[in-house]
């Protein structure tokens, strides 16, 4: 039932870097969305897009639409797009574009080019920074056995009510403890980085073994200060570890989550 | 096919020690909900993204590896919580990509075989 089937290729945009610093050597190892077409860029003035052809009969209007629902193909896509970008991320302040922009040719990549000179402005402010992810679970078990106070003993209803309410004071303490501890690791982690983002968590039901998690934030860090905010983390991490916290850092990311223009 | 080019090499190296790869969730999240936004000629619109998110969400939620994946970080996107509106947007967006079974109005049967 698909339109018009689409052939020729178009052109994939991975994100965009200044013309001047980068070098298609960055790519050489990328593989970029579709086998045939080689990574790339296409370059405007003062900017350039990183780029590759894709067949339009794979990244089409119609044929797109069909494609993302195949999981397979859908992580593999990302997965390229991902690669992509983190090999220019060494060379090169970048903004990653998200996963499907296309156009159907370079002429109409570089007249995007020329009609979002404000990226160069958002270059400008990522300029030596990177994204880092963290993550901070709270083992469960681990929080109750430090804050339970000995379970009372025996058989009865006065037993079970003190039981009852042991446990209703626990879920109380963990609840506020996870809001005190979420908070105050953002501040702190958020004061180490130039800018922060708190991030949907994941929930308890997906996270699994890891714990429940607490936190999921992206921190936009100065190269230069990268040490500055290991140490903040580290701080965090021997002071909540005792109550069963664990931090889990990812990154360095494009800066995806940075590069948001009001919409 | 090119060669493992170390290209890179003499840029400050600032990931952590080796880096493992990805956790899925993790590059979903960025590279489907974040970056930048630049209307392309063949524009994946956001009634796209996020029929797709559910999908994944569906494709996922029954297999045991949707743990191991970690594939769940639109569990806590605001669209997609929420009971019963989710639902009823959730059929509509797949009546709208044609995924109902031929016979109109995209009512759920049972999901025979």
């Amino acid at each position: 039932m698909a339109p018009t089937a689409e052939s020729g290729n178009g052109w994939y945009v991975y994100g965009v870097v200044p013309a001047e610093a980068a070098s298609r050597e960055l790519f050489a190892a990328a593989r970029g969305v579709h086998a045939s077409g080689a990574v790339t860029l296409v370059a405007d003035g003062d900017l350039a897009a990183i780029a590759s052809g894709v067949p339009l009969t794979e990244f089409g209007e119609a044929a797109i639409e069909e494609n993302l629902r195949d999981e397979a193909w859908l992580e593999e896509k990302v997965r390229a797009h991902e690669t992509v970008l983190e090999a220019a991320l060494a060379g090169t302040p970048l903004v990653p574009f998200r996963f499907g922009t296309i156009f159907r040719s370079d002429d109409h990549v570089r007249k995007m080019l020329r009609e979002n000179p404000h990226l160069t402005d958002v270059l400008e402010r990522l300029r030596g920074t990177v994204e880092l992810g963290v993550k901070a679970y709270l083992d469960v078990d681990e929080f109750e056995r430090r804050h339970g106070d000995e379970a009372e003993a025996g058989e009865g209803g006065r037993a079970y009510l003190l039981r009852k309410q042991r446990d209703r004071r626990l879920a109380d303490a963990r609840a506020s403890f996870v809001n005190a501890c979420a908070e105050e690791s953002h501040a702190r982690l958020s004061s180490a980085a130039e800018d922060a983002r708190a991030n949907p968590l994941h929930r308890p039901e997906v996270t699994g073994g890891a714990g429940e998690m607490l936190l999921n934030g992206a921190y936009l860090v100065r190269v230069d200060a990268e040490a500055g905010f290991k140490d903040a983390l580290s701080a965090l991490e021997s002071r909540f570890a005792p109550d069963g916290v664990r931090y889990e850092l990812t990154g360095p990311w494009p800066p995806y989550n940075f590069v948001e223009v009001e919409r | 096919m090119s060669t493992p080019a170390q290209s890179t090499g003499r840029f400050p190296q600032t990931t952590m020690g080796g880096r493992p790869p990805a956790q899925l969730a993790d590059v979903l999240e960025r590279v489907l909900d974040k970056g930048i936004v630049i209307a392309g000629d063949i524009q994946i619109n956001l009634l796209d993204i996020e029929l797709l998110t559910i999908r994944l969400r569906l494709l996922v939620a029954s297999a045991d590896k949707a743990r191991e994946m970690g594939i769940d970080w639109w569990e806590g996107d605001p669209f997609l919580r929420g009971g019963t509106a989710l639902e009823s947007r959730l059929k509509r967006l797949e009546a709208a990509a044609g995924l109902e079974s031929g016979n109109g109005k995209g009512e759920e049967e049972e999901k025979g075989g």
